[in-house]
């Protein structure tokens, strides 16, 4: 796996992530699995300087993005310029080492 | 479901409590609430203690059991009750629930954290583990980071600037100086936290737009409330408070499956519940504890229960409304912002600051002829949320 799932309702197309068993929408139980876009647009950010235990830098930027076929999720964004509306690239790449073990998730250029 | 009364409060002042356990700090809380109603031998028939993180912060579970063992109020029933920053309100809600079922008629309700046990940064990683694990807390994010996505977004919306935090800062520390229970006893300045050009010296930037200012302290503290029925209440010593109303309301887990992030609908929703339980509107409230974790939550939260217009919640601020001899006084405690936020004691501490001030008890930051006070218990980043309305007895 190099992206997140997200879920697409089967009944009434609402598209979710993380994972639920139950449409937010519908309360239908069947989803159709689709990834992210390459492309998205920040639809908000914060440069963060207290990290938590185990992430030894400062000034990460966390951000909510929203992709092209509407799945929106959380991820690093790798700009020294965010801004709302930004148009971003899609990556994949270890965010967090836990317990010794590399974490993958979603960053973006 | 009868009537439930606030018979005893009991609170230990909240700091950094090196030569206190959880625990420690539990048995003075619950013991000061039995003392001050003046139970006496009078049996406990239940005891909730709000906690949100004992296991991973002290290294201790069971802590309800170890409470009423050290209270020595066997065999009594015992629970930890955990819902996060809101686990006070909920252990409140869940005491209020017993006793106006006729199922206890005695429940003493204790809520506590000991956070300074671990540094900082564990603080930040033990607290940040509410977020959802694969789509949040993997990234880094942490309370001040979900607070920081919201303010921005809040602000833009509705034009709040970083003056309008600073002051929620400064009304707050300045409550917190006429509160012996309160962590931080510091009078701050809008030249030192905002205006000087060297001020970010003193408020560095903690989750941008929110500033170390804008963010509460991590506390230790307990604080406890003894509820019981009017009937016993006219045995004891105080004068009763009546919890007159209660609502819960959830939310997504995540900000970013909400169709619009800047609306809090639980704390809207909770609101309204907790307002119509008491057939009152939030007009008729005489003072309010909002849970200040973050500056912009004050505001946000002030405007979502009802008590101003969105957007105008700011200019009440700016205009003096919210300070102790204003129209509406919010936080006279201080807030999180000052009395600080031992996670698991906030929701029961807002309770005691209320129950003192309808008491007429609360010396110099009291509110003047408080008669109706509300609470609001904020979970998660918004996603499990308490308010309470709380009456003086006639």
């Amino acid at each position: 796996m190099n992206t997140i799932t997200a879920y697409k309702c089967t009944n009434c197309s609402h598209v979710m992530f993380p994972r639920h068993e139950r449409c937010l929408n519908c309360n239908e139980r069947e989803f159709e699995e689709i990834e992210p876009t390459k492309k998205g647009k920040l639809l908000t950010y914060t440069v963060v300087n207290e990290l938590p235990w185990g992430i030894d830098e400062r000034g990460r930027v966390i951000g909510v993005v929203e992709f092209e076929n509407g799945i929106r999720a959380l991820g690093l964004i790798k700009s020294d310029d965010p801004k709302i509306g930004m148009n971003l690239t899609t990556d994949w790449g270890v965010v967090r080492v836990i317990g010794g073990l590399e974490t993958y998730g979603l960053t973006f250029h | 479901m009868r009537p439930v009364v606030i018979s005893g409060v009991g609170m230990v002042p909240f700091e950094r409590r090196d030569e206190d356990s959880l625990v420690d700090m539990l048995a003075a809380a619950g013991l000061g609430a039995m003392d001050d109603a003046g139970l006496g031998d009078r049996p406990v028939d239940a005891v909730y203690v709000g906690n949100m993180a004992s296991g991973l912060f002290n290294h201790q579970v069971s802590v309800a059991s170890a409470l009423v063992d050290r209270l020595n109020l066997m065999p009594a029933a015992a629970d930890r009750i955990e819902n996060g920053p809101a686990s006070g309100g909920s252990a409140i809600k869940n005491g209020l629930l017993a006793v106006a079922s006729g199922y206890h008629d005695v429940v003493l309700v204790v809520g506590g954290e000991k956070m300074r046990e671990v540094v900082g940064p564990r603080a930040t990683d033990i607290v940040a583990c509410m977020t959802h694990p694969t789509a949040e807390y993997i990234y880094g994010v942490t309370l001040p980071a979900m607070a920081g996505m919201f303010a921005r977004l809040y602000m833009d919306k509705y034009g709040i600037t970083r003056k309008h935090l600073a002051q929620v800062s400064i009304k707050n520390q300045n409550n917190g100086l006429l509160n012996p229970y309160a962590h931080i006893q510091m009078k701050i300045t809008m030249e030192g936290i905002l205006t000087h050009p060297q001020a970010h010296i003193n408020n560095p930037v903690v989750a941008d737009p929110l500033h170390l200012y804008d963010c509460c302290p991590v506390s230790d503290g307990a604080a406890a409330v003894l509820l019981t029925t009017t009937e016993l209440a006219k045995e004891l010593n105080k004068p009763a408070v009546e919890i007159a109303g209660v609502g819960q309301a959830t939310d997504t887990h995540t900000l970013q499956e909400r169709s619009d992030p800047t609306d809090l609908k639980a704390v809207t929703i909770a609101a309204e519940r907790a307002f119509s339980m008491a057939g009152i509107q939030p007009g008729d409230i005489d003072v309010a504890e909002l849970h200040d974790a973050f500056t912009i939550l004050e505001i946000a939260e002030s405007e979502h229960v009802g008590f101003f217009e969105k957007g105008e919640g700011a200019k009440a601020l700016e205009s003096g409304e919210t300070q102790i001899d204003g129209k509406l006084p919010i936080n006279p405690s201080g807030g999180l912002k000052a009395r600080g936020h031992p996670v698991g004691a906030t929701g029961v501490a807002q309770a005691v600051e209320l129950v003192w001030q309808l008491r007429g008890e609360a010396g110099e930051r009291q509110v003047k002829d408080a008669a109706n006070g509300f609470s609001l218990n904020f979970g998660g980043f918004g996603n499990n949320v308490l308010a309470f309305v709380f009456r003086r007895e006639a």
